[in-house]
């Protein structure tokens, strides 16, 4: 083992030591954080329920008072006329029905006398009930009934206040569920004479009772003075058992007795029962006057179980994320022993890589001239690399007359970028040797890198498509510096502003067009050189660079003179950067009388300009005023159809005009990128007709058609082309 | 585009184009409210006229067959004839020297 073995070893368990702690520290830090949490959620869950069940049965409560107040209303308020009426029993009766037929909670109403109290009747109580929508009459004075015996007329006698019955099935009435409000009432000697009862149906009790859901296993219950059990979800309980009865049925008897007891004393509380392993909270409060208990049940797993699913997640979570720093300490460890022999690897690999991208750079275009056997172009272009590896690049190539050329820099330094260059100028190879449009070929490029592009790397690119018959220039500028143009001055050329390929994968790019003439170029250059920096910091920018190339030179003197410029500038100062050139000055299109363009705005107001341009081609071609005229008005209809319909209001859209002038024809090409129309399917317009029949519009395509010998229309890449020609 | 209007008469002169034609239209509404006259319209020295030019000429020509007057069109030069010819004006309007 070398000393330098042992050490980087004593290094690695020193780190493992400080892993442990680490573990420990973050485990402890975890658990108590969740400990604490858990702790705060269950008491908070546990308020929640204890207010939800109060205020339910506060609720509930208040509901069942309505309706047994109203019952007892109804009595009370004919309790004077039943007094009224004792001396003539048979009217009573009639007392009974207007209590029922004015109260609609109340189905049934008696007024049983004392036995004896009518010497007439001995015993007397005529009884209104509701039986659907009608009201009948009958007698409770049968011996069968025997209502001096009955409880709601016994109890009531000595409840100066009333009393409600038990709750019980009425029999005779369908099976109802009944109670009845009974209350004596005294003779005009303040003698006990007779019980004035209301009947109410306790179904609607079951259904409000029935509706508490406070939690989605909770259920509730109701038990009568007595104990029996009258609400219950359970219904084979309902009036058959008392809550003693149902306790004994229960494992945890003891507490279900106790609990029964406290609410058959009356009062409110929370107490909790375990019945099948579930922990019940019981929540229960008496309802006034009735004597009655109202519960609710809810099993603990109700309230408590999100927050345990929760604790179970977080805690299987925090196990988890202690599993991985443990991984992730143990193989820091080992990575430290790697990363000496990883280091040594990428040295090596990296040489390689700088060998690669020497070949791909000795594949750039560099020999001058690049085109000898061609007069119409005099193109130079230079990459002057920095120390380090970089990511500049150029190309250039002609296809069919067309001039191919692009440039530009790769964000970063070093080998990933060089290595991005060098697949950027072959994807620009490849893609333009069959794409014709610039904004295509970007789009092609920009998708490929997007797909490869894993260190999010971009690349600022200019790309341009130069048709060297015509000095068309079609281009797309993709985030990259905006190219000079140089003609009596310099301007920057207008670009759009795309994005840098790399950045995002279904960009769209835009391209735009100039037309260059004898003598123009285009000067496109990387931030290289304008911000080539001295050791002042000063950076050298465009107007140094222009200055250079306001002389008159040749292409490569241009490069040459600006090289030497910056060498200058920046002196002791290293290169930081690639400086990448491209100089492209155009000798071709020497015949100015060939053909011709002219380009106008959607704007009608710039008709004028046409005229113009038509007047120009007249005297070029000495052609006869009235033709000059002729075709000043077919082509001012045909671009005046552009201008009007072509873009949608309120856009700015082009229209081109090109006119190719040969020794016994005209040629007009009239372009837009506006939406398709074809103005040659119109119907022609009638000229016969009279004036009532004739249409306003119409006349524009047919005076084209009639000046014109041919008139041609085609959709081409997106833009409507209308060819005509007219033969001189 | 120059318009003189003289009682039912307007004299063109210049260029009816495209651009010019918003601008005449307003300048010849005189005319159509006295549509059931007879209307001159003189194009001495008319030199051009396009569609959009027409159209007014047609919307005028409309306007006094309706209200019962007519519209005579004086003095057009040899171009403006042959356009005349093209789009069947001709037929539609009272050509004078």
């Amino acid at each position: 083992m070398t000393l330098k073995e042992i050490l980087s070893n004593s290094v690695t368990r020193k780190s493992a030591g400080t892993g442990l702690l680490l573990i420990i520290v973050a485990a402890l830090t975890l658990e108590a954080t969740s400990v604490i949490q858990f702790f705060f959620t269950q008491r908070g869950l546990r308020q929640e329920a204890i207010q939800r069940a109060e205020s339910e049965l506060d609720a509930t409560k208040n509901e069942i008072l309505d309706v047994i107040n109203q019952a007892e209303a109804a009595v009370r308020n004919n309790m004077w006329i039943t007094r009224w009426c004792l001396d003539i029993p048979d009217s009573l009766h009639r007392v009974t029905e207007l209590l029922v037929k004015n109260n609609p909670v109340v189905i049934g109403s008696t007024v049983a006398l004392m036995p004896g109290y009518s010497k007439k009747h001995p015993l007397y109580a005529p009884y209104t009930f509701r039986a659907g929508h009608e009201l009948l009459r009958k007698s409770l004075a049968t011996e069968e009934y025997d209502y001096p015996n009955q409880e709601w007329f016994k109890m009531a006698l000595d409840q100066s206040d009333g009393f409600w019955s038990e709750p019980y099935i009425d029999k005779g009435g369908g099976d109802i569920l009944m109670t009845t409000f009974s209350m004596p009432i005294l003779d005009k000697h303040g003698e006990l004479a007779a019980v004035l009862t209301a009947d109410i149906s306790l179904n609607w009790l079951t259904e409000v009772v029935g509706d508490i859901k406070v939690y989605p296993k909770a259920f509730s219950m109701v038990l009568s003075r007595a104990g029996r059990i009258v609400v219950c979800p359970e219904e084979s309980l309902v009036m058959k058992k008392t809550a003693a009865e149902m306790a004994r049925t229960l494992e945890d008897t003891t507490t279900a007795l106790a609990i029964s007891r406290a609410m058959l004393a009356g009062k409110d509380g929370n107490m909790q029962i375990k019945e099948n392993g579930i922990v019940n909270q019981v929540f229960f409060s008496p309802v006034e006057k009735t004597g009655w208990a109202l519960s609710i049940i809810i099993p603990e797993s109700d309230i408590y179980g999100k927050s345990r699913r929760i604790g179970f997640l977080v805690g299987f979570l925090q196990l988890l994320g202690i599993l991985m720093l443990i991984l992730i300490i143990r193989s820091s460890g080992k990575n430290q022993l790697e990363y000496q022999k990883l280091s040594r690897q990428r040295e090596k690999m990296e040489g390689e890589l700088r060998i690669a991208s020497n070949i791909q750079m000795s594949m750039i275009p560099k020999s001058f001239p690049p085109f000898p056997d061609r007069e119409d172009i005099d193109l130079a272009a230079k990459l002057e690399p920095a120390k380090e590896v970089g990511g500049d690049l150029y190309d250039y190539f002609i296809r069919d007359d067309e001039l191919f050329f692009c440039i530009g820099d790769v964000s970063g330094k070093g080998v990933p970028a060089s290595l991005v260059m060098a697949t950027t100028r072959s994807l620009f190879h490849s893609v333009a040797s069959r794409e014709h449009s610039p904004a295509k070929i970007v789009a092609s490029i920009n998708s490929n890198l997007c797909e490869m592009n894993e260190n999010t790397m971009f690349v600022t690119f200019f790309c341009g498509v130069f048709d060297l018959k015509t000095g068309r220039m079609v281009y797309c500028n993709a985030g990259h510096n905006a190219p000079m143009v140089l003609r009596e001055d310099i301007q920057m050329l207008e670009v759009e502003a795309n994005l840098p390929m790399g950045v995002l994968e279904d960009f769209t790019f835009k391209e735009q067009e100039i037309y260059l003439q004898y003598d123009d170029a285009i000067f496109l250059y990387t931030d290289g050189l304008t911000e080539a920096e001295n050791i002042q910091h000063e950076l050298f920018g465009e107007e140094r660079a222009q200055e250079v190339l306001h002389r008159r030179r040749g292409s490569y003197e241009h490069l040459k003179a600006l090289l030497k410029a910056v060498g200058e500038f920046v002196g002791e100062a290293p290169q930081s950067d690639d400086l990448t050139m491209l100089f492209l000055h155009y000798l071709g299109h020497q015949d100015p009388g060939k053909d011709k363009h002219l380009i106008l705005h959607n704007d009608i107001q710039q008709i004028p300009q046409l005229a113009e341009f038509v007047e120009t081609i007249a005297r070029e071609k000495s052609l006869e005023q009235s033709l000059a005229m002729s075709l000043n008005l077919a082509l001012e209809e045909a671009v005046t159809n552009v201008i009007l319909y072509a873009y949608p209001e309120g856009s700015d859209g082009l229209v081109e005009i090109e006119a190719i002038l040969k020794e016994k024809r005209l040629d007009f090409i009239i372009s837009d990128s506006g939406v398709a129309f074809d103005p040659t399917q119109k119907p022609d317009t009638d000229i016969t007709l009279g004036v009532q029949e004739r249409r306003i519009g119409g006349l524009g395509i047919l005076m084209v058609k009639t000046i014109m010998d041919k008139v041609e229309y085609r959709r081409e890449n997106g833009k409507n082309i209308l060819s005509m020609t007219k033969h001189i | 585009m120059e318009i003189i209007i003289n009682g039912t008469t307007a004299s063109l002169i210049g260029r009816l184009d495209t651009p010019a034609s918003p601008d005449a239209l307003k300048e010849l509404a005189p005319l159509f409210e006295q549509a059931d006259k007879e209307i001159v319209l003189d194009c001495k020295q008319l030199s051009y006229i396009s569609s959009s030019g027409l159209r007014i000429f047609l919307m005028l020509r409309k306007e006094a067959a309706a209200k019962g007057g007519k519209v005579i069109v004086r003095s057009i030069n040899e171009d403006i004839r042959k356009v005349f010819m093209m789009t069947g004006f001709l037929n539609l309007f009272e050509l004078q020297d």
